[in-house]
């Protein structure tokens, strides 16, 4: 997070590095294995009453990896060799993805999931995030709307082109003089969505910010949501299609992904609310039938393995109500359906009206 | 045609989805897909001789510029685009907004680069500064809006050359192919954006400066491609011998396998490469 973690911080990171290293030798030298504890983490579980500890951000168990088994050896050997890629990166001041650290040793890494593996591995190890050691990976965020910031010495001014998308920027830690004066934040799934407000001029009539991760949304579209969160203190509101793959997406947001659980509290989005699309909605907006389509059997699935995730039992039964639902009738649909009759009916009439209703205290918030 | 009629009388917009689905309550026994719809769209557009974007549907914003370059929409200050942060300058969808732009640069190429990651690995490098030149990247397979803005850059700066940095894969190719000859998909609209591109990399004598483990097989889709690229009459002789290369061999490679000589030997590679005149 800005400002939490600067140049000082990557000295620190450097010379925890140093001494980790300096350790493993010295057991070495004394003829013993040395012995890394690796934490587990987990942001859910099937638990049926909901009754586990993965609300908490602590760590669920964890793995001593020694040198006595070869399969533990392996995980250390390319911990190490990442670790070395990564302390290259900090001390050159450079960034580098997944991807391209799995490319300067592709004889030795054999598979990018082994990256994957080692860079979780040292970011539990040293108690940091991603960003930390300097891998970033390109994002696919757009966000336009009531909002001036700076990244990297560059200004980005989306105050003065409302309706113009801006990319999210991937370094987000050097993301300055955030200034906005927007009412709320929305999160969209798709970036068909995005160019539908934008078109309609959205932000003109309505004062806010608009988000979309482009589907799935990447890490740094999610850490840059969780500073503007943080930095506005502003309601955000997500709209996703009235489908499984929508709610995932909603559900990342939300409470993150399991492969991140690790780095859970700055991915997430706890005080998110899901302002549709609803099952219910089908009904009260008058979608056609035909825009209805019938859940494939890998939908069905889908949902099923949702339902039993324990955040849902016990943060938020409403929006486990509205899944049940969603499975019952076994018809899902797109935002887009909602246009049909009217191109301007999503900005005009049915966003800002869920808005309103959900600044008003007595209501069923969802 | 009706149906974007309307939208286009209502002063609007739309995307192929929203499209389809209006089409579905409307004419219901006509479109039951979004396939459907897209083919359908492109029939108009080869009737009408117009372009997709002139019948109201929506341009998405794909592409990325970054490097010598500055660029000034009406009624804005001009934008330098070698200070552009870590992710380039975005190519706006809006093919009106892209011509009416004002374009100023001192680079002497134009480099295309097929993937965000390598675009943006040059961008943060800043190797626009050590070899003078612009960077565009369509992220992938190229829209519309990048082309155009290709086609706008290389008639207002004629001289410079075009390279393009693509995967060694029938792919990367077939990428490289839709900006120097247009998209079979896109039917009539496309040849009007084609340029002359050239292909610097990654290409078969390359291959040597990659570790073995970098050579993976091709994938089905992959013959699939090289496949219909051979069967084209226009494609060149040259790129003829790389693609048979890749399916006698099996084998492909991604631009990332350079990496194993450090991150900055992509920057030399590109410099070297020029200064050779090592592009076909």
């Amino acid at each position: 997070m800005e400002g939490k973690f600067q140049i000082s911080d990557t000295t620190n990171l450097l010379r925890k590095i140093k001494d980790f290293t300096r350790s493993i030798v010295e057991d070495l030298a004394e003829g013993k294995s040395p012995e890394i504890s690796i934490n587990r983490f987990r942001n859910y579980c099937n638990d049926p009453e909901a009754d586990c500890f993965c609300s908490s951000d602590e760590p669920k168990g964890r793995e001593i990896l020694t040198l006595r088994k070869t399969s533990q050896t392996y995980r250390i050997d390319m911990l190490l060799r990442v670790l070395l890629i990564v302390q290259q990166l900090l001390q050159e001041n450079r960034h580098g993805s997944k991807r391209d650290i799995y490319y300067m040793h592709p004889s030795a890494f054999k598979a990018q999931s082994v990256v994957d593996r080692a860079i979780a591995d040292i970011c539990i190890l040293f108690k940091c995030s991603r960003y930390n050691l300097n891998v970033v990976s390109v994002g696919n965020g757009l966000v336009m709307g009531w909002l001036k910031f700076r990244e990297a010495g560059r200004k980005f001014d989306c105050l003065s082109s409302l309706n113009t998308a801006f990319p999210v920027p991937v370094l987000v830690e050097e993301v300055e003089d955030v200034v906005s004066l927007a009412d709320y934040i929305l999160v969209v799934e798709k970036e068909t969505v995005f160019q539908r407000l934008a078109n309609d001029m959205f932000c003109k009539t309505n004062r806010c910010i608009v988000v979309t991760g482009r589907g799935y949304p990447d890490v740094s579209t999610r850490r840059f949501l969780r500073l503007l969160m943080e930095k506005l203190q502003i309601p955000v509101h997500c709209l996703v299609d009235c489908d499984p793959y929508g709610f995932e997406i909603l559900a990342t947001y939300r409470f993150g992904s399991m492969q991140m659980a690790y780095d859970i509290e700055s991915l997430r989005a706890p005080e998110m609310k899901w302002l549709g699309a609803f099952p219910s909605d089908s009904e009260i907006y008058g979608v056609p039938q035909q825009c209805l389509l019938p859940l494939t059997e890998e939908d069905k699935k889908r949902t099923e393995a949702m339902l039993l995730r324990c955040y849902l039992k016990r943060e938020m039964p409403q929006w486990r109500l509205e899944l049940e639902t969603m499975l019952k009738r076994g018809v899902k649909f797109e935002i887009e359906a909602l246009s049909v009759h009217s191109l301007s009916f999503l900005s005009e009439v049915y966003i800002p009206s869920k808005i309103r209703s959900e600044s008003l205290p007595v209501t069923n918030l969802i | 045609m009706e149906m974007c009629f309307q939208i286009l009388l209502q002063g609007k917009r739309v995307t192929q989805r929203e499209l389809f689905y209006k089409l579905l309550c409307d004419s219901p026994d006509y479109f039951s897909s979004q396939l459907e719809v897209n083919r359908s769209v492109q029939d108009v557009v080869a009737l009408l001789r117009c372009s997709r974007f002139s019948l109201g549907i929506m341009a998405s914003t794909r592409g990325l510029v970054a490097g010598r370059l500055s660029l000034q929409e009406p009624g804005k200050e001009a934008v330098d685009c070698s200070a552009c942060g870590s992710s380039g300058f975005p190519i706006s969808g809006d093919l009106n907004l892209l011509d009416n732009t004002i374009i100023t640069s001192d680079a002497r190429y134009i480099i295309l680069v097929e993937k965000h990651a390598i675009f943006h690995r040059l961008v943060e490098d800043r190797v626009f500064n050590h070899i003078p030149c612009v960077f565009i990247t369509a992220k992938g397979y190229p829209d519309i809006a990048t082309r155009f803005f290709l086609h706008r850059m290389s008639i207002t700066f004629p001289h410079l050359p075009i390279l393009a940095l693509v995967d060694w894969n029938p792919a990367g190719l077939a990428i490289l192919c839709t900006f120097k000859f247009g998209s079979v998909g896109m039917g009539l609209e496309a040849y009007r954006y084609a340029c002359n591109v050239k292909w610097i990399g990654l290409r078969g004598d390359d291959l040597n400066l990659i570790p073995q483990e970098s050579l993976v097989p091709l994938k089905p889709k992959d013959s699939q491609i090289a496949k219909s690229l051979l069967s084209s009459k226009i494609l060149q002789e040259n790129y003829r011998e790389e693609l048979s290369l890749m399916i006698e061999t099996g084998k492909r490679a991604e631009i990332e396998a350079l990496y194993c000589h450090g991150y900055n030997y992509l920057g030399k590679y590109i410099a070297t490469k020029i200064v050779q005149g090592k592009y076909i």
